[in-house]
């Protein structure tokens, strides 16, 4: 069973305080936010309460949540590291960032180590590209990156 | 003249052709009316404008690029093109890259031979790809739900059955999951998608990716023999194609008639024909169990028809028919006894209702063109799904509004700007109520008491109605209580005097041909044509002077005087009193004394088996004939399947021949003829006239009957509601059928209120008993009526909720126990 916490409760009604009634579907990023910083990921029991308070079917919500990479809808590790392999880091050498972390947590594209530490994954842009290669842990981001800069910042994920 | 002219169409150049069509036009529409095809995927006229496949680009002068067509409203004097070298390379481009990733399995798909993304392909696509790299593979053939087959790798995500579902059905049940080349059709955590409309998807989709689960792989599109027939099912007789091989069912596809079905159908019509080939059909005519031949066996029904006249008089006998059998059935069963064996003992209902309206009967369009719709006691979700969708569009596309009356919560109450719960049977009351208020007078003190509705909610409705331009009444008269349907005649009466508004009602009676079955006569008290007993000199004139005058029983007195031992013969004819005449069990015993029951249906039923002759009826599919729905439309139904059975109006015809009539009718369309010239109402009902989309039938004269004062007996036990199920599992769904994934449990709802008193709890299983019968029922919570109610869906003959009913009483009581 899902339940928004009371926190989150109070959060929701300054959200949707700002949408008029007719259009309070508007609230359903946010909402899905505060699902996912409550749970680490939006489940389906989270999609059908968020269509509940926003008169919209789970189905549209699922819709929405997965068409936004960075709403998870499987569990993810404590830092979420992304590469973005879209043309600039593509040609500045993301796939070999890519296949070196992989190595390094010893787990493919997709997967999440077993201490539950790092989910790897790949975006599809990042919007950075006069930095490329680009990654990204949970919300930060790693500019200009290197395989040794890859090592710093994961040394740093405590 | 002019003026208007120039106000309301829009003039425009395509391919140097001039097109005049109607402001608001898209410019694919307006090139289809000078045959110019201007290609599509996205596009549909239902859905609007999309613009998210690409494939209707083209070139407009004055416009720096091109411009997808099905997006663009028509313009004054707009010069477009459709055939420029541009556009043609343009939609080259667009198609090799919808193909990029589509199998092109075309020799293995159901939609091969009637596939627009086949036939554009072929006409305005690359001869080939430049693509050199392996197709991304997704999944083949999955199921979407029990009916219905996705093969997501066929899916150009067109998005039509997405927006469907959002515009059409909705509920926003199928969405458009994920981004990107890996965005996929999909349903709210993949649960099946089993609503009540989810068939017209696979009508839609431009290509092969959602197909028919029953019909794959069975025929191909052009091995099939097409029928243009009417669905079989509900009062809306939608418009339906019927394509069958070697004289077996294959599918059933819509067949757009904005007239009636505004081009869908629901899922009981797409899937519900199990019944052309289930193993329960009375195949062969019996005679006390015995198969005989048909003349043997009408020879059987005369020979003791003859038999009992003689011995007590034509009153003996009496004929139950049903709202399923088709115009020229009907009409020649009445007249059989009327004619030749000279009773009125004929009905086909177990409610009251009276023939004609005190005011216009409106057609299925006016819904969508009325400033109001006042709904009272129907459930068109259940009863009349198409015009769920009708009410739907009118509400939230045309700026209708909807108030509803109901004793119970329907699935229309969302879509109302005012829902007004009455308590369950008090249906008079409130009418009463309502049309004293419409007079200007006081609804009474004591409306509150007896209806649960405050006399202000009355005052508001009727506030609506008197400041409606036009107005549109929908009522289910199988739903009213007791006498109720004459005071919402008187309502209808009143409200059609007002000034200002202009008032037509709508009576949706759920079963195929309720509104037939009235004009045809089948009525204990009307002539055809809704032609009183009073009136002896019309009668005579045109069914001659012996034509019997008496008043007749209705088939709830039929079954009552069975029970007595006066009525000794009985024809039923497409009904099965059993199980669906309130009393149930009580029926059988009362059927069971009679010297003779004929049995003349398309499944074996309860009944059947009691009576000593049964004909075999052919049925939808078989028949052909005319039915008229619910707005007065009457229409052609065509045969797709052929059967060595007599057809119903061949048999009465035979029986009709042995007691004397000396000329038969030589096929049905004769029939239909005899229909137009006896029939009030239908003398311009033409087998030519109604071909293509059926006619209005004329206005058939009205008569209303007086209220009786029914006072509510207060009593113990909640008062008994029993609510109609589109997915019934009755004789037409039997276990086997397409469609027993959406049968449903047998279920009692109860008020919050009711529930705590009795301290049983959602989901416990309880006991329903009335008039010394017991249904078994899981509880639901849900509010669906007031308290003192209990609402009992009809989901199965099994379940034989009917038992409950007391037959005759406005309101029967059930006693609920853990």
């Amino acid at each position: 069973m899902f339940a928004f916490t009371e926190a989150s409760e109070t959060r929701i009604e300054k959200i949707l305080a700002k949408y008029p009634e007719s259009r309070k579907v508007s609230a359903l990023l946010p909402l899905l936010t505060l699902a996912q910083d409550q749970e680490g990921y939006i489940t389906p029991e989270a999609m059908i309460e968020i269509g509940k308070r926003l008169d919209v079917s789970p189905a549209y919500v699922e819709s929405v949540c997965t068409f936004y990479t960075m709403y998870y809808t499987k569990p993810v590790g404590k830092y979420v590291v992304k590469f973005c392999i879209n043309i600039s880091c593509h040609l500045n050498g993301c796939d070999n960032l890519m296949e070196y972390t992989a190595r390094k947590l010893g787990i493919k594209e997709g997967e999440t180590t077993p201490d539950k530490k790092f989910t790897l994954l790949k975006e599809e842009c990042l919007a950075a590209c006069c930095e490329a290669p680009v990654m990204q842990v949970n919300n930060k981001y790693h500019v200009n990156m290197t395989p040794e800069k890859v090592d710093q910042v994961l040394e740093s994920c405590k | 003249m002019d003026t208007a002219t120039q106000t309301d169409t829009v003039t425009l150049t395509i391919d140097g052709k001039t097109v005049t069509v109607p402001k608001g036009t898209v410019v694919v529409d307006a090139a289809k009316t000078v045959d110019i095809e201007i290609p599509v995927f996205c596009y549909h006229e239902k859905l609007g404008p999309f613009g998210c496949c690409r494939m209707c680009l083209v070139e407009v002068e004055k416009m720096p690029k091109m411009t997808t067509a099905c997006t663009l409203t028509v313009g004054e004097g707009m010069v477009v093109k459709t055939n420029t070298e541009k556009v043609e390379k343009a939609q080259k481009g667009v198609l090799e890259f919808t193909l990029l990733n589509h199998p092109l399995d075309c020799p293995v798909c159901d939609k091969g031979g009637e596939c627009p993304l086949q036939d554009n392909t072929f006409k305005f696509g690359p001869p080939d790809t430049r693509m050199d790299y392996n197709r991304f593979n997704r999944d083949k053939a999955t199921p979407l739900s029990p009916v219905i087959t996705i093969d997501r790798e066929r899916c150009i995500a067109c998005q039509r059955c997405t927006r469907y579902s959002d515009i059409i059905e909705k509920d926003q049940a199928l969405v458009m999951r994920n981004r990107g080349f890996q965005n996929r059709v999909s349903t709210f955590n993949d649960q099946p998608y089993d609503t009540r409309f989810s068939g017209n998807v696979i009508d839609i989709c431009p290509v092969g990716a959602l197909t028919n689960t029953d019909f794959r792989f069975t025929a191909r599109s052009w091995d099939l023999t097409n029928s243009s027939t009417l669905c079989g099912h509900c009062a809306c007789n939608c418009n339906m194609t019927l394509g069958a091989r070697l004289n077996e069912m294959k599918r059933i596809t819509t067949r757009p008639n904005d007239l009636v079905d505004d081009g869908w159908i629901c899922d009981k019509a797409r899937w519900g024909y199990d019944f052309t080939k289930s193993k329960n059909r009375i195949a062969q005519p019996r005679k006390q169990g015995q198969v005989v031949a048909i003349q043997d066996a009408c020879s059987e029904v005369v020979v003791s028809l003859k038999k009992i006249v003689e011995a007590h008089g034509p009153n003996s006998v009496g004929f139950i028919g049903s709202g399923y059998g088709l115009n020229e059935d009907l009409y020649s069963y009445q007249k059989l006894f009327r004619e030749h064996i000279g009773t009125n003992n004929i009905d086909h209902k177990t409610y009251v209702d009276t023939p004609g309206l005190p005011v216009t009967h409106f057609d299925l369009l006016d819904v969508e063109t009325s400033d109001l719709v006042v709904l009272i006691a129907s459930d068109p979700t259940e009863e009349l799904p198409i015009l769920d969708l009708r009410l739907k569009k009118a509400v939230e596309r045309q700026g209708t509004e909807m108030i509803v009356l109901n004793d119970q919560q329907t699935l229309m109450d969302k879509y109302a700007a005012l829902s007004v719960r009455y308590n369950i049977g008090s249906d008079g009351a409130l009418l009463a109520g309502l049309n004293a208020v419409l007079q200007g007078q006081s609804a009474g003190s004591d409306l509150e008491s007896a209806t649960g509705v405050a006399s202000s909610q009355l005052q508001l409705v009727a506030e609506k109605i008197k400041t409606a331009g036009k107005v549109c009444v929908i009522y289910n008269p199988a739903a009213l209580t007791g006498s109720a349907i004459h005071t919402l005649k008187q309502c209808l009466a009143t409200a059609g005097g007002l000034a200002e508004t202009a008032v037509g009602a709508i009576p949706a009676a759920p079963v195929t041909n309720a509104m037939g079955a009235m004009d045809m006569g089948v009525l204990p008290d009307c002539y055809p044509g809704g032609v009183p007993l009073s009136n002896s000199d019309a009668i005579k004139a045109k069914w001659g002077d012996t034509a019997p005058l008496e008043k007749g029983w209705s088939a709830l007195e039929m079954i009552e005087k069975a029970r007595s031992g006066e009525l000794k013969a009985l024809v039923v004819y497409r009904s099965n009193p059993v199980v669906d005449f309130p009393g149930g069990r009580n029926v059988e015993e009362a059927l069971g004394k009679l010297d003779l029951l004929v049995v003349h249906d398309i499944m074996e039923t309860e009944t059947a088996k009691l009576a000593q002759v049964v004909l075999p009826s052919n049925g939808p599919g078989f028949d052909e004939g005319t039915t008229t729905n619910i707005g007065g439309r009457v229409q052609l139904r065509t045969k797709g399947l052929t059967t060595d059975n007599p057809a119903d109006w061949k048999i009465v015809s035979m029986i009709a021949k042995e007691l004397g009539q000396e000329t038969a009718p030589k096929d049905v369309h004769a029939i239909t003829a005899e229909i137009a010239e006896k029939v009030g109402g239908y003398q311009e009902i033409k087998r030519s006239a109604i071909r293509k989309e059926g006619k209005n039938r004329a206005v058939v004269p009205s008569s209303n009957g007086a209220t009786a004062s029914e006072e509510i007996a207060t009593g113990d036990g909640l008062i008994l509601r029993i609510a109609d199920v589109l997915f019934s599992h009755d004789k037409i769904l039997d276990a086997e059928s397409n469609l027993a994934h959406q049968f449903q449990p047998s279920t009692v709802h109860l008020h919050a209120s009711d529930a705590n008193g009795l301290g049983v709890q959602e989901g416990d299983e309880v006991s329903v008993s009335g008039n010394g019968h017991e249904v078994k029922a899981e509880v639901r919570i849900s509010n669906r009526c007031n308290p003192g109610g209990a609402v009992l869906p009809k989901v199965s003959d099994e379940q034989d909720v009917m038992s409950l009913a007391e037959a005759g009483k406005a309101i029967s009581r059930v006693t609920i126990k853990k």
